[in-house]
């Protein structure tokens, strides 16, 4: 577990000092907090109740950024070192691919949470200086939404090591933004047809979720502390999808001619 | 127990609606400790392949490759090899002194001992001027130092080296080739692959030519002292001979 735990740390460092310096963080830190200020701009026009615009205009643009830095860091994390060969000195050192796989995911959350973190954390600042105050829901809002993080990176390496990086980042937007909407529509026909049809429940149920994990919404119109419990089923949820999408990447990695 | 063993080894790339192709086919050789073994062939004769498959990178189709007696796929077999590719560009947003701190974390060597032993390193190669400097303003030459410096990183008992001079200007193919003179004094068995036969004629003790896959000459070098003209000279009229009995085969078949 040690040497798991070093190599770990050592590929987490090297990939948050390459983000760093790759300063596309810093491109959508800025055009998010472009938005939430030309959301706050309406005020000017003598605008009043713009309390909820703004800030669903805020956790939007932190939401769909957020979900794109992830899947941009997480789809580029093995495809890039194949690219660029650096695979080969990499995994010419003591270390299975297991390990790597592994350190990549923990690279790419760490690094996507930290992205995410600083985007939240900016609109906060930015919301008070509007006036507007956010319920202690936000806190949880926060911990949902790293966790979402840490279940999509999983799923977007492991579509990486089966699909090129244009295919893995198409699939994975579908999929991180397409997933609520299909849950809203299967929604939208129970309400409208009565239609429960069980093959619709089913794909429901397997197909990926990452709508789970956003609670923007409530944090917008001001709800009450989600119960805890409800919080940990979701913590359950992440690690088991997580794992799962680990090992289904592994399967594919560990035999792959690199 | 050798820091090589390669028995019968074959590596085939499947392909569609085509048999596949045998980049490997049924090699067989060893390298003893602290030999200088140079691995020579035309392009597309094997020579990439087979060092893929010792670095575990590609697991053989059949036979068997082994690193000081342990398959070559289990990472424990990497722990004593040091390893240069063709070409690796390295990441450009790290300098040097961070990416051989990331590989030398992965080998499993840390603090003083590590920071001490990359500072010596990139002065070895003649970078310690540039070890702050980010990849991506090296130049390809310097790209290579530093992939030279990584390959020695972990006082490697085997070294093993592709196109080992690829990219390297005159004065740096000199300094290398004393490098490798330096890690055979120390006792450190090496085995590289390279398209410069004077630089292989002037370090290496025995030579393997592989074509299509298969080995087809196996010398020492002192062996060939006063038969051959030159090493450039033999290696061609040995392909060439093996192409004409390929082809006679062809013929006759």
């Amino acid at each position: 577990m040690t040497r798991t735990w070093q190599i770990t740390r050592a590929l987490m460092v090297a990939g948050l000092l390459e983000t760093v310096r790759r300063k596309d963080v810093y491109v959508v830190l800025i055009l998010s907090a472009l938005l939430t200020l030309g959301a706050a701009a309406f005020r000017v026009f003598g605008v009043q109740g713009l309390e909820i615009f703004v800030k669903d205009v805020a956790f939007s643009a932190v939401g769909i950024m957020s979900t794109v830095l992830t899947i941009l860091i997480a789809a580029r994390q093995i495809p890039e070192e194949l690219q660029r060969r650096t695979i080969y000195p990499l995994m010419a050192r003591p270390i299975t691919r297991g390990q790597l796989l592994l350190g990549k995911w923990v690279t790419a959350t760490l690094t996507a949470g930290v992205a995410f973190l600083l985007l939240a954390l900016a609109n906060l600042v930015l919301l008070v200086s509007l006036g507007i105050t956010l319920k202690p829901i936000f806190v949880q809002y926060l911990l949902l939404k790293l966790l979402g993080i840490a279940w999509l990176s999983a799923l977007v390496i492991a579509l990486s090591v089966y699909l090129t990086p244009p295919a893995t980042i198409t699939i994975a937007l579908i999929l991180a933004f397409g997933s609520g909407a299909f849950g809203r529509l299967l929604l939208m026909a129970h309400w409208e047809h009565g239609l429960d049809a069980l093959w619709l429940n089913l794909l429901y149920g397997i197909l990926p979720h990452y709508d789970y994990f956003d609670m923007s919404k409530k944090v917008v119109f001001d709800w009450d502390l989600a119960p805890w419990g409800v919080l940990l089923a979701m913590a359950g949820y992440a690690v088991l999808s997580s794992t799962a999408w680990l090992f289904v990447g592994w399967l594919r990695f560990r035999k792959q001619t690199l | 127990m050798h820091p090589i063993e390669v028995r019968n080894l074959v590596v085939a790339y499947r392909r569609w609606f085509k048999p596949p192709l045998r980049a490997v086919d049924g090699l067989s050789f060893e390298v003893r400790a602290g030999e200088i073994v140079g691995f020579l062939g035309v392009n597309g004769a094997g020579k990439t392949s087979t060092i893929k498959t010792l670095m575990g990178f590609q697991p053989p189709t059949a036979g068997e490759v082994r690193l000081f007696g342990m398959q070559a796929t289990d990472a424990r077999a990497r722990r004593l090899v040091g390893f240069l590719p063709e070409t690796a560009l390295y990441s450009p947003y790290l300098t040097p002194y961070e990416t051989l701190r990331l590989y030398g974390e992965l080998h499993g060597l840390r603090g003083r001992q590590l920071k001490a032993q990359i500072e010596a390193l990139l002065e070895m190669v003649n970078l310690a001027h540039k070890m702050h400097t980010l990849n991506k303003h090296l130049s390809k030459g310097m790209l290579q130092r530093v992939g030279i410096a990584q390959a020695l990183l972990g006082d490697p008992q085997l070294l093993i080296l592709d196109e080992v001079s690829s990219g390297l200007d005159p004065i740096g193919k000199r300094e290398l080739r004393d490098l490798l003179a330096a890690q055979r004094q120390r006792g450190t068995t090496i085995f590289f692959s390279s398209h410069e036969l004077a630089e292989v004629a002037s370090i290496c003790d025995r030579i393997l030519v592989i074509h299509k896959g298969k080995l087809i000459a196996e010398h020492r070098l002192d062996e060939l002292v006063g038969r051959v003209q030159s090493l450039e000279d033999y290696f061609i009229r040995t392909v060439q001979a093996e192409r004409d009995i390929l082809g006679k085969e062809v013929q006759a078949a």
